[in-house]
């Protein structure tokens, strides 16, 4: 299976990709804003997305809106700082799977990955 | 940091960074075309939080290799343990334990080095106080050149920023039950 993530820190990139690799997942494309993430999704093969909310260029939200408009069934999960209610709202509203708030344990990405493989 | 980045982050130019610096928020026209004090140091402030962000994120990435490293060196011991357990010399029962408790001991090493790459996460969630903070700044700025109806307002492109960052701390999962409940009445409203 392969999986995007999308998120400007690179540090962060490499934690929620060894955390995958743990789990079982290896097969990874890396984006670091919502304009890059899209041009990966273009490229074709990704099942998931797991993206960052504040990033430069074109944000989170505006990067699950653009996709949801493409594509209304590939799982996204946000793994963010953002943690108010209407937040968390919004991004649902917007069409994400599930949300996760940084800092986040490995236990957690991965209940929340193989929830949304089901 | 070495010494030349910490001289060049004193300087405002962060040139020791290998990371392409931003914009500055201030155009180099708006400051010499008489800018104020307070704008010129709006501009160098911000400089100089996003060189402390480059720079910590650089080093943070070279934990993260020295770390990666460590967990490579402990899976190739682990398998030359796994291949001497099989060796005929190794069968005695009290060195089969010692082998195990060596084999047990790498595992921790290795669960150790995972749990220290999370704790990395403290590196996005900086950035992200700093971001607000250089966002606080900019408004400082565009504020003043507003009332003076001198200079340039800040035009160079950030992130956005979390509204919440402030209260965040380093605890792994510190929101994961406000997280869940709040996408579970969503998904029970949406269901309704």
């Amino acid at each position: 299976m392969k999986i995007l993530i999308v998120d400007d820190s690179s540090t962060m990139r490499r934690i929620i990709i060894n955390t995958l690799s743990r789990i079982g997942y290896t097969d990874v494309v890396e984006g670091e804003n919502g304009k890059s993430g899209l041009e990966k999704l273009g490229q074709g093969g990704v099942e998931m997305i797991i993206t960052d909310w504040n990033m430069p260029e074109m944000d989170g939200l505006e990067f699950v809106k653009t996709v949801r408009g493409q594509n209304p069934a590939i799982p996204i999960l946000m793994v963010t700082t953002n943690a108010a209610k209407e937040d968390i709202v919004e991004a649902l509203q917007a069409g994400v799977n599930n949300y996760v708030v940084k800092p986040f344990t490995p236990e957690t990405l991965k209940e929340k990955i193989e929830s949304l493989l089901g | 940091m070495d010494q030349s980045e910490i001289d060049a982050l004193l300087a405002g130019g962060g040139k020791g960074s290998k990371k392409p610096e931003p914009p500055p928020a201030v155009p180099p026209a708006a400051s010499a075309g008489g800018g104020s004090v307070g704008q010129d140091a709006s501009g160098h402030v911000i400089a100089e939080l996003d060189t402390v962000t480059a720079v910590t994120e650089r080093e943070s990435n070279k934990v993260m290799d020295q770390l990666d490293m460590i967990g490579q060196l402990v899976a190739r011991q682990q398998k030359l343990i796994t291949d001497m357990m099989r060796h005929e010399g190794a069968q005695a029962p009290g060195v089969q334990q010692a082998i195990h408790e060596v084999m047990s001991a790498g595992k921790e090493i290795q669960d150790k080095v995972f749990e220290a790459m999370d704790l990395m996460q403290f590196q996005d969630i900086t950035r992200q106080k700093l971001e607000r903070i250089v966002h606080h700044l900019r408004q400082i700025h565009d504020y003043i050149v507003d009332l003076l109806g001198t200079g340039l307002k800040s035009e160079a492109e950030r992130p956005s920023i979390s509204h919440t960052i402030a209260q965040t701390g380093t605890t792994p999962d510190e929101n994961k039950a406000h997280a869940d409940a709040v996408v579970e009445a969503f998904k029970s409203k949406k269901k309704g």
